[in-house]
């Protein structure tokens, strides 16, 4: 059951690539649907593909509305680190179609750009626009809440980000993400408190175990002086390590998260 | 006569590959491509693929270089001279070409502000990032198929009334 609710969490990532044109037909939008018929012939190119930007300029043309081309051609611009042509491009996708997109932004501006105040903006706005879960990231690696919280711990404010944290945490029926006791477990660190980030770690390593999660628990318990535990845990967060578990992105690095070096020498 | 109405002819065709050419010039091959500049880039900086230089993520091995990211941040916390400079906040990127030997060259710069609008920093700021980074010596040499490859890598620079805050991606 766990591995199928982390199948659907990553869904988003697959789920966002093709639009359902026979949506805007069903609701009469037949320009929409004329524009979505020619995006999809991007589906066989590359992002970076010349043709790909050309082929969504034409489904432009046909309906400049089309909130999904400018959101698809601001891609490799965020994956190339062109802030600037990506703002104007996903801010026409939001101003077209905020619930779609809105959250899709706040989350590349933190995850790109390390806006964090940006992110947080435009995670609340979603949040005071629409009634239904404001949903995941991207690549589903968090709750946009728990993007939010991470946002907060970034601008020093820790008590509010564990307080989001945990808000998120124990909403009623939500599955705690892949590494969202690890953000928390670090917040309560960083607020010296080590009981509740011992027990934060424990609960992350029931869900998933990496590098970052065991040294974090080495580090708590070196403050604690126990030699023992501290020990264990340094040799758990190598050998970790080592086996590549550990807080991996293929574009940018996750918050928090902690390189060979820092581990070796703690 | 005969070349009067060969001229006449011709006329439409001639502007009709004009206007095409000039609606290819939109893009470049790929997003971000890096053309070659003889006033800035090296003419020694040899690509094994020049028609593709792939994305550093392409490999699926993300960003790589020796010692990780935190050799980078270390490099700039020792070398980069801080100043406080007010308003001078914003993000710096910096992209270029890291060839088949782990080689870089080809060095883009672009700026913003607070709100993603283009800015200009001082040279006091972005001269010493990109002096930085060009002589960053530590990034791995990336393979596709076996074969070793060449590929775009960035660096973004958040600066924060003139001091570097973080380093991204």
């Amino acid at each position: 059951m766990k591995t199928l609710t982390y199948f659907f969490l990553l869904c988003p990532i697959y789920l966002f690539s093709q639009p359902n044109c026979n949506a805007f037909l069903y609701k009469g939008d037949t320009l929409q649907y004329k524009a979505c018929i020619e995006a999809e012939k991007t589906e066989k190119l590359y992002q970076f593909q010349r043709e790909f930007q050309e082929t969504l300029d034409n489904a432009i043309k046909i309906c400049p509305n089309f909130a999904y081309a400018y959101r698809e051609k601001s891609t490799a611009y965020l994956k190339s680190g062109d802030f600037l042509t990506w703002k104007k491009l996903i801010d026409k996708a939001v101003d077209l179609d905020f619930g779609s997109n809105l959250g899709y932004r706040a989350w590349c501006r933190y995850q790109f750009f390390r806006d964090y105040k940006g992110a947080i903006k435009d995670i609340e706005k979603l949040d005071s626009l629409v009634s239904y879960n404001i949903g995941y990231s991207i690549n589903g690696d968090y709750h946009l809440n728990i993007a939010k919280g991470i946002c907060y711990s970034a601008l020093n404010q820790k008590r509010k980000a564990i307080k989001i944290f945990n808000q998120q945490l124990n909403t009623k029926d939500y599955s705690a993400g892949l590494f969202d006791y690890y953000q928390l477990g670090v917040t309560y660190y960083e607020v010296k408190d080590y009981t509740n980030a011992l027990k934060s770690f424990g609960k992350q390593s029931e869900i998933n175990e990496f590098a970052d999660n065991a040294y974090y628990k080495c580090k708590v318990y070196k403050t604690l002086k126990n030699l023992k535990e501290y020990k264990k845990y340094k040799e758990a967060a190598l050998k970790l390590y080592t086996e590549n578990k550990k807080l991996f992105d293929p574009y940018t690095h996750h918050f928090n998260n902690v390189y060979y070096e820092i581990i070796i020498n703690e | 006569m005969c070349k009067v109405l060969t001229l006449i002819i011709l006329i439409p065709l001639i502007s009709f590959s004009q206007e095409k050419d000039m609606a290819k010039s939109l893009y470049s091959n790929m997003v971000g491509d890096i053309e070659f500049n003889k006033e800035t880039d090296k003419e020694d900086f040899e690509l094994c693929y020049e028609k593709h230089i792939f994305q550093y993520f392409n490999n699926s091995g993300g960003f790589e270089y020796e010692g990780e990211k935190l050799a980078i941040e270390k490099e700039f916390a020792e070398k980069y001279k801080s100043e406080n400079i007010k308003n001078e906040t914003g993000l710096i990127r910096i992209r270029f070409v890291v060839n088949c030997k782990g080689k870089t060259d080809r060095f883009r710069l672009i700026s913003m502000d607070e709100n993603y609008n283009e800015k200009v920093f001082p040279r006091s700021i972005t001269d010493q990032l990109m002096n930085i980074t060009q002589n960053l010596k530590g990034w791995k040499v990336k393979k596709h198929k076996k074969k070793e490859i060449d590929y775009n890598q960035y660096l973004i620079f958040k600066i924060e009334n003139g001091q570097l805050k973080e380093i991204l991606p």
